[in-house]
């Protein structure tokens, strides 16, 4: 195996057993990316040199005898709009083309104080907002098992990076699938944590009641580690649980699924979705089943029926609040105006994107005086019906096993005009994130075609540990994702 | 027939926690140099987030206790959304929905007559920056540009939100007294109206001939409580003008021009702003136990009314002089701390509410300021309740006590004054002198003219003025009036 294939674990380990350096990863993963990011386009900002600089005292440390951390030497990307001291973090907006924050996220923190390696940012739809990753200043980036195919988003970036072998782990946000959807387009490992694990310090809001940091890797034992690292209490984020989170790693000892209770979701037509999703959804049932697991098929009415539309408001009203502060005035790109009123307006039509500005402005709308009466505050409550649904499902199941995405990752451009079909590929993730549930995509292989097949996993809320020694029983069956190859799939394609 | 008038007050207080609600910026921001007081939290910078001041809580609940307001266990934060320069997020955290005190009452009392003015409730909310105008006046219009100052963003406020019990200026001005005055026994705001810490929103209407309530109008922008009683009779005039001549009075806010003694309209209600309130999802919410509510009201001071009733009935005091006494705390305790020295309570009273506010007065200082002790008050009190001092130079002694670290033996002693009492053969060398020294006056007398007595009393004025008053005045005019005789 090549440096640029091992996993996080493997690299961590060898870095500190001194079987290679930190340096030769980085440098490996560096030739990856420079072999491949002409077509893939997944970075926004490489730090070549500081990776370098990075994995050199990771080096010394391990060289001095110290201990250079669970992840030492290990690279990672993370999508743009997680703050980078000195690096500029710009959400794939012209508002903030040229800004660099003056610190570091949390989990930035706490991943280079593992000993992880920052390599630079990923390319992502502005401000999080879109399935694709086409939104966004420096373009749309290509899913690196198909060049013609987008790689899922808003982390599409981070995805395709990890897809790609930039490096073996990245960090995405995950509001309402933004991790989990582009990890099954690219083919990876990605969980999005239980809402409350990992600190929201230092994201870029798009909504503030359902963002979470989430890895993505193309091992479950990947995730679990980066676990480790992300979830814990920060003093600086409230809404990050206070309390010790368990060791994710142990739960990856599970044997088997003896005695575990696995809900198959079925509440659909399967004409809805694509055959071979429904195909992998009905294999990894099967899996389960042989795994020991008690499997029957379960069902989500309200969240199904309700989940997007109740997502949507809850989502764009957060949305039109926080990004209210790029008026052009203390940061950011600004734009005169002979008011203080036409240098907002002028501001933030030049230097938001349109699918941003209709967020925005929808979401404006559904806070307005009676809108609200009508909108806002009946999904808060569709949203506490669709918490008590899922929890009354939990007394029967474990865990369930849902489509990440209704279809196959599509064809660059092909949906971008109809925004209402774009929004209806979340109907499978949306409800989990207002549920505040951990929800893992575990790659399920590649079609014939070299597309890649994934299910989601659902837990219960603060049940992260759980849901990943289920995903790693899984795992061991299906085989881990392997590295892509960007190019060869065209090929195929015109062999077919 | 005059129409009811009908007033809600909205006061906010700045509280005096050390930093702000928010983030650990200090809240000491006045006079500080622009945009130095400020962090990427209160600037709003990306990827921050808010993080509640405990202490700030704390405050807001001991202020709603002292209303007699019921804590509320669970209250939560909400956005206020608007656009302005002032504003780093474009929208105020403030408490909506469920605020941290509900329903409560503030008792006052205006012209005798004893009223109870219901709080609807009180909430905590962040302050917001500064705009500062370049013009000679300071004034938005005419201005090329603004600046804005952030220094102030943030800093902790209360909103106490009354129901619309009040029924004349006057007793809109005695409620915002009587909780500037609570507010500053709690030790939770300054309540400035001059600097801002506390300011005041009024909602007016006049009820219509049936009496039901008639249109609410919002004034804003009131500096003092002097501009909060002209605005308000400002209004009710120019609603009656309108009322009389057949009009009908807007819905609107109207802001009170001090110069020029008008409100103005500022924006109706087809103009106002919607601000899309919705819950604030970055702050969990505030959970306050009983246990932490007990331990409030346990923490809680004596009371303007409790302090009151206690100086009438231990002081034996009127009415007029326990308000004066209780009117600030620390006032209250240096009148205690006299007495407890041992000056007699009734004379101490009328040093402290004439003698001690009048030289603060002319010093422009607060009694937290004063140089006197208490106990060198209550010396002074009683030497002059001895008579050893007249009271004429206990005030002269107040006076250089208070421009000057001295002691009162010091202070008679470099006002030439002697120290103990004049009397007896001391008093009577003195007296013998002055008549020797004053042969026409002496004749005067002798011969009969001074009918009306006055060169006796210039005689005995000289005498005193002698005796740097420490003489007393009856055995003076009686030792004078023996030796004129003898």
């Amino acid at each position: 195996m090549e440096l640029h294939e091992l996993s996080a674990k493997e690299t961590a380990r060898g870095v500190r057993s001194k079987e290679f350096s930190a340096v030769e990863v980085t440098e490996a993963c560096l030739a990856r990316v420079d072999r491949f990011e002409g077509s893939v386009n997944a970075i926004i900002t490489l730090t070549a040199e500081a990776a370098l600089g990075a994995a050199r005292e990771i080096d010394a440390k391990v060289a001095r005898g110290e201990d250079a951390g669970p992840l030492a030497g290990v690279p990672y990307f993370a999508k743009d709009n997680f703050c980078t001291r000195g690096v500029r973090t710009t959400c794939s907006s012209k508002i903030l083309e040229h800004w660099s924050p003056t610190y570091d996220a949390s989990a930035i923190n706490y991943m280079n104080a593992a000993g992880a390696v920052m390599m630079g940012k990923t390319n992502l739809d502005e401000f999080a907002m879109g399935s694709s990753t086409e939104n966004s200043i420096i373009g749309p980036t290509r899913n690196p098992r198909d060049l013609n195919r987008v790689p899922g988003g808003s982390s599409g970036g981070s995805a395709a990076a990890v897809a790609a072998g930039y490096s073996p782990l990245a960090l995405g946000t995950d509001t309402g699938g933004s991790v989990r959807q582009p990890a099954c387009f690219c083919g990876v490992q990605g969980m999005k944590p239980s809402y409350g694990q990992v600190s929201r310090y230092g994201i870029l809001a798009y909504a503030s009641s359902l963002d979470q940091v989430s890895p993505l890797a193309r091992t479950v034992e990947d995730l679990a580690i980066s676990m480790e690292v992300l979830a814990r209490p920060d003093p600086n984020d409230t809404t990050c649980d206070a309390y010790d989170r368990p060791r994710f790693t142990e739960a990856l000892s599970l044997p088997d699924l003896a005695g575990k209770r696995i809900g198959v979701f079925e509440g659909f037509e399967s004409s809805q979705m694509d055959a071979e999703l429904y195909g992998a959804l009905q294999r990894a049932a099967g899996l389960c089943r042989e795994a020991g697991a008690k499997v029957e098929s379960m069902d989500l009415p309200i969240a199904v029926k309700y989940g997007v539309a109740t997502y949507y408001v809850t989502a764009l009203a957060d949305a039109s609040s926080k990004l209210a502060c790029y008026d052009g005035m203390r940061y950011g790109s600004h734009i005169d105006g002979a008011t203080l009123n036409e240098m907002y307006v002028n501001t933030r039509t030049a230097c938001f994107g349109e699918e941003v500005r209709r967020r925005i402005i929808l979401g404006t709308c559904l806070l307005t005086e009676g809108f609200y009466q009508n909108y806002y505050g009946p999904a808060l409550k569709v949203r506490q019906r669709m918490v008590d649904e899922f929890d009354e499902l939990f007394e029967r199941f474990d865990a369930y096993i849902l489509p990440t995405s209704p279809s196959l990752p599509y064809v660059i451009g092909m949906k971008e005009t109809d925004p209402n079909r774009l929004y209806l590929g979340d109907i499978f993730t949306v409800p989990i994130s207002l549920g505040g549930l951990p929800g893992i995509n575990l790659s399920m292989g590649l079609n014939a075609l070299g597309l890649p097949l994934s299910v989601q996993l659902v837990g219960q809320r603060y049940f992260d540990a759980e849901l990943l020694g289920i995903a790693s029983v899984l795992e061991r069956v299906m085989g881990k994702p392997g590295v892509a190859t960007p190019g060869d799939i065209q090929k195929d394609r015109g062999a077919k | 027939m005059a129409r009811p008038i009908v007033i809600g007050l909205e006061v906010h207080l700045q509280l005096v926690t050390r930093t702000k609600l928010f983030c650990s910026c200090s809240t000491d921001y006045i006079g500080r140099k622009p945009n130095t007081n400020v962090c990427p939290i209160c600037l709003a910078v990306p990827g921050t987030l808010p993080l509640l001041n405990d202490g700030a809580v704390a405050l807001a609940s001991r202020m709603g206790l002292g209303l007699h307001c019921e804590i509320q266990n669970y209250s939560t934060f909400g956005r206020k959304n608007y656009f302005y320069a002032d504003l780093a997020k474009a929208y105020q955290i403030t408490q909506y929905e469920l605020p941290v005190a509900t329903r409560g009452y503030l008792d006052i009392e205006c012209e005798g007559r004893a009223k109870r003015v219901r709080i609807h409730h009180l909430h905590l909310e962040e302050d917001a920056g500064k705009l500062v105008h370049p013009t000679a006046d300071g004034r938005l219009t005419g201005a090329a540009y603004s600046l804005v100052d952030y220094n102030r963003g943030g800093v902790p406020l209360t909103e106490v939100v009354s129901e619309p019990d009040m029924s004349s200026p006057a007793e809109a001005k005695e409620y915002v007294m009587r909780l500037r005055q609570l507010a500053r026994y709690l030790d939770v705001s300054d309540g400035e109206m001059e600097s801002g810490s506390l300011r005041v929103d009024a909602n007016i209407s006049l009820s219509n001939a049936d009496g039901s309530l008639g249109t609410r109008v919002e004034i804003k922008n009131m500096n003092s409580l002097k501009a909060l009683e002209r605005a308000l009779e400002y209004e009710i005039t120019r609603q009656n003008k309108v009322l009389d001549s057949g009009g009908r009075i807007v819905q609107e806010t109207r802001l009170w021009d001090d110069a020029e003694g008008v409100t103005r309209s500022m924006r109706n209600k087809e103009t106002a702003s919607d601000y899309r309130y919705y819950p604030e999802m970055d702050l969990a919410p505030v959970v306050i136990g009983d246990a932490e509510i007990d331990g409030y009201r346990g923490a809680m001071p004596e009371l303007p009314w409790e302090k009151r009733e206690r100086f009438a009935k231990s002081f034996g005091l009127s009415g007029e002089e326990v308000s004066i006494l209780t009117e600030q705390k620390e006032l209250a305790a240096f009148y205690e701390a006299v007495v407890a020295s041992g000056a007699p309570t009734a004379r101490a009273a009328n040093w402290v509410r004439m003698e001690v506010l009048r030289v603060l007065n002319e010093l422009g200082q607060d009694i937290r300021d004063f140089r006197v002790k208490p106990s060198v008050l209550a010396d002074l009190v009683t030497r002059v309740e001895k008579k050893e001092l007249s009271s004429t130079i206990g005030k002269e002694m107040l006076d250089a006590l208070a421009r000057n670290d001295l002691t009162l033996d010091e202070a008679l002693e470099r006002s030439g004054a002697r120290v103990g009492r004049l009397s007896g053969d001391a008093l009577g060398e003195l007296i013998k002198r002055i008549i020797s020294e004053q042969p026409d006056v002496v004749q005067t007398i002798k011969s009969g003219q001074d009918k009306k007595g006055g060169k006796l009393k210039f005689l005995q004025g000289l005498v005193m003025k002698e005796a740097r008053g420490q003489a007393d005045p009856q055995e003076t005019a009686a030792l004078l009036s023996k030796f004129l005789a003898g």
